[in-house]
């Protein structure tokens, strides 16, 4: 280059005026200021200023030739048919590279991207939860609604238990629990034939639980207890903001892949597949403590129901998965919520409900059938089935948040929920 | 190598043929001749668009789908000159945004309204789609024909643009109601349905002022659409037929134990049958109506006209299945390369959670991580497409030629249409080839 200064150099290419179709041969000059364009039978060649060039392609090391237009001549096109000139070019009008353009086109967006992030990563630092805010705006109406759907889908054909003594019982214990919660309304609990050892709380003041965990219990207390324990999270709105996470999650996904909403059509499904934070169990087991306290029912059911589920767990997944179980559920370490009760103050308590009550209650779903099959599974489950093999250690994903207690019911195709 | 095309070419002498006029005068005609020059760094960008479209939330795929199109628009030469794209990444963004605003939004909004307001069990789920459906029939139809305005009024070349005139509706219309027709005429509507879309398109496009003319008829297709039909029919019954002599129906005859279930491995020889039918019967249908599909495609050139000049286009069924397979080969390793990343992306939880090391602290790392591996996933999809539309593009433009001469110096500009926005709806129906 040092005895060639790139201006003097002639390069050929074909001029369109973008007036017609038809071209005609043009000599070609890199001047300071721009590209000189110099047309057969014209004397004074155009100049195309270099700020004023696009090009058809991105200008490359590569490039064979390349084709331009300028701000200076509307319409027109000129074709430069050598690829030396295109790579002076590029060193002339660098804005015209791939390099420059593919910059200041993603710029903006990398910059939306990292804002994301940083709100993101607020959110997580601050602790900041979107879903919640937008639960708390539900009307009741609108959450009634949810409740209603979720119950529905997820008990599917299941029969409602409903014998009157039964219900009078639960109505009772219900009735205590609701008032020693503080919540406004009263709490409306659902138990459904199922055998599924579980208690959910669905959005709008509801709570679904099952024959199953009525027939492990061993006192009304315990049930009190885990009873307590789901209106915590009801009055936390655990359930409703779950689903608005899994709504709002699945509306985005369903967006981004141009859907038309079918797998939002099971509110229930999306109910059961929620797993709770440590974090938001933790607050379900403060709100457990207060109400038993306010309602006078001993801690002690929570405690030894816990316990009790905490010994099948070892009995079902032995010491050696102790570590990797409770690296992966979400619930809070079992001997942590235990030791959390028995830190409590001692204060007087009577039995959550009377003898006979308890008797009703346990009566709820009719007379036991000896040998049924309680989960619809093909076993036999007994009233008290011997536990089915446990699964493998799961690895990641929504398996992972599988707690101890689920382990159980590994067969039970509504397996996922959470929540005692 | 992915191509071997995709090598630097070493820069040539300047291609002009020193026998041209140097310029053509008014009512002058040319023979035009139209040749391929394959882009070069291909691979290159496929890479560049994959690492922005991650680090921008996959929003850069307008701004990397245009560059793509530039590069094959300007491999497209007629009389040695490129065909120039001059749409932007911004207007195929914009049109995005329309349509996701305009009608995937509110199909959204509405499909979670209708299962919230009606619940699970209602039959409002089976009457929505069914309503729904003709909807976006008749979208599909404005957006194919818009997508073709929107890609011919930014094709220019020697500064003389494209476009379209006539109603999309007109089209979409006959879109509409023909696919109606199809099923009671057993499939025979075809060769005339799509000729006489294909008539629509053609004669509503425009270089400069000037129309094209489109004079097919459907008759000659029938023919090979005949043998693209009794041949798919036989497929099908060869394929029922080998998989019911190979299948041993006794094993499923219920006994006086109720209905029986088949052994594992008799499952699983079962499975592999069905699939190793069903790819062979689908493959050998692939070849059939790609060669019904070259018929038409050569067909429906050789009756494409611009003033007084026809097309002519030798494409083949083999030709057409070469290409697609090679086409698919290359999505399959995107996809692999897509998976691959998304688990490297996820090692470190598993790692963790597998040692027994997480604990809450790791939790947010592992949603951290989830997120970041399903970008990576989505931001893969599509990752050799511009090799892949190279490819397409290259063998129809290597096939296409133009019998007769056409006066250049006549055809002036046409007159501007207006569009500020690109071809959203056919985005959103994923109905646009590049």
């Amino acid at each position: 280059m040092a005895s060639d200064p790139g201006s003097k150099a002639v390069f050929y290419g074909r001029y369109s005026d973008g007036k017609s179709a038809a071209a005609s041969d043009a000599q070609l000059q890199l001047a300071p200021d721009g590209i000189a364009i110099k047309l057969a039978g014209h004397d004074v060649p155009m100049l195309w200023p270099y700020a004023s060039l696009s090009s058809a392609e991105p200008l490359s090391e590569y490039a064979i030739d390349g084709l331009l237009s300028s701000t200076a001549a509307p319409g027109a096109s000129l074709f430069a048919t050598e690829g030396t000139f295109v790579r002076r070019l590029a060193g002339s009008a660098p804005h015209l590279t791939a390099k420059a353009q593919r910059w200041s086109n993603a710029k903006p967006w990398i910059a939306a991207t990292a804002l994301i992030a940083a709100i993101a990563v607020t959110i997580s630092v601050f602790n900041l939860s979107p879903s919640h805010a937008i639960a708390t705006m539900l009307p009741d109406k609108a959450r009634a609604k949810l409740g209603s759907h979720a119950i529905a889908s997820m008990t599917g054909e299941r029969r409602t238990c409903d014998d009157a003594k039964g219900l009078a019982a639960l109505n009772r214990l219900t009735e205590k629990l609701s008032k020693a919660s503080g919540a406004s309304a009263k709490f409306d609990i659902t138990v459904i034939d199922w055998g599924l050892l579980n208690a959910f709380a669905v959005p709008g003041e509801r709570i679904i639980t099952t024959r199953k965990l009525i027939a492990k219990a061993e006192s009304a207390d315990e049930v009190a207890g885990v009873l307590a324990h789901e209106m915590g999270h009801g009055i936390e709105l655990h359930a409703e903001t779950g689903l608005v996470r899994a709504i709002g999650l699945s509306a985005a996904v369903e967006l981004m892949l141009g859907g038309s909403g079918g797998t939002l059509a099971n509110v229930g499904v999306a109910l059961a597949a929620l797993s709770y934070s440590r974090e938001a169990e933790r607050d379900a087991d403060t709100h457990a403590l207060r109400i038993l306290k306010n309602a006078a029912i001993s801690s002690k059911g929570l405690a030894a129901f816990f316990a009790r589920m905490k010994k099948e767990e070892l009995d079902v997944g032995g010491d050696s998965t102790r570590g990797v179980l409770d690296a992966v559920s979400t619930h809070p370490n079992t001997v942590e919520r235990i030791a959390k009760i028995a830190a409590q103050t001692p204060y007087p308590a009577k039995p959550a409900l009377s003898d006979g009550d308890w008797a009703d209650l346990k009566g709820i779903c009719g007379p036991a059938k000896p040998g049924m099959d309680e989960d619809g599974d093909g076993q036999n489950d007994g009233a008290e089935a011997p536990a089915p093999k446990k699964p493998p250690p799961s690895k990641d994903g929504p398996a992972a948040k599988k707690k101890p207690l689920q382990k159980l019911e590994k067969r039970d195709k509504a397996k996922s929920g959470r929540d005692i | 190598m992915l191509d071997q095309q995709d090598t630097p070419l070493p820069a040539g002498p300047p291609a002009a043929p020193p026998t041209r006029p140097s310029s053509e005068s008014p009512g002058e005609r040319t023979t035009l001749h139209i040749s391929w020059l394959q882009p070069t760094g291909l691979l290159a960008l496929s890479a560049t668009n994959f690492l922005l479209r991650f680090v921008t939330l996959g929003i850069y795929s307008f701004w990397g789908k245009t560059e793509v199109r530039k590069r094959i628009w300007s491999g497209i030469r007629i009389e040695g000159e490129p065909l120039q794209y001059s749409g932007t990444g911004k207007e195929l963004f914009l049109g995005f945004l329309i349509i996701f605003g305009a009608v995937l939004l509110p199909i959204t909004l509405i499909s979670l309204a209708v299962s919230l307001i009606f619940g699970p069990e209602s039959p409002a789920h089976v009457i929505f789609p069914i309503l729904l459906y003709p909807l976006i029939f008749i979208l599909i139809g404005i957006g194919t024909y818009r997508a073709q305005r929107y890609r011919l009024t930014r094709t220019v070349w020697r500064g003389i643009r494209g476009g379209m005139q006539g109603s999309d509706v007109h089209y979409a219309w006959t879109y509409f109601w023909s696919a109606l027709l199809l099923p009671s005429t057993l499939g025979w509507l075809t060769p005339w349905r799509s000729t006489e879309l294909q008539k629509i398109l053609t004669r509503d496009s425009r270089f400069g002022d000037r129309a094209f003319t489109f004079t097919a008829k459907p008759g000659p297709l029938y023919r090979s659409f005949s043998a693209l039909w009794f041949g798919s029919l036989f497929i099908a019954i060869a394929a029922v037929s080998i998989f019911s002599l190979n299948i041993d129906i006794k094993m499923f005859m219920p006994d006086e134990f109720g209905p029986k279930l088949p052994s594992p491995e008799h499952t699983i020889k079962m499975i592999a049958l069905i699939y190793a039918i069903f790819i062979a019967a689908y493959f050998a249908y692939y070849i059939l109506s790609a060669w019904y599909r070259s018929k038409s495609i050569n067909h429906f050139a050789a009756h494409t006209h611009f003033e007084g000049a026809t097309f002519r286009s030798t494409v083949t069924g083999f030709g057409l299945v070469r290409v697609a397979v090679g086409n698919f080969l290359l999505n399959v390793m995107g996809w692999i390369i897509g998976l691959a990343l998304f688990g490297l992306l996820l090692a470190p939880v598993w790692i963790l959670n597998a040692g027994g090391i997480a604990n809450e602290g790791t939790e947010g790392l592992r949603s951290v991580a989830m997120a970041v591996g399903a970008l990576a996933l989505i931001a893969s999809s599509g990752l050799f497409s511009p090799i892949i539309q190279a490819r397409t593009m290259r063998y129809l433009v290597k096939n296409l030629s133009i019998d007769g001469t056409v006066p250049l110096g006549n055809i002036a500009q046409g007159e501007v249409q207006k569009l500020s926005r690109g071809e959203g709806l056919a985005q959103a129906f994923d109905i646009d080839g590049f």
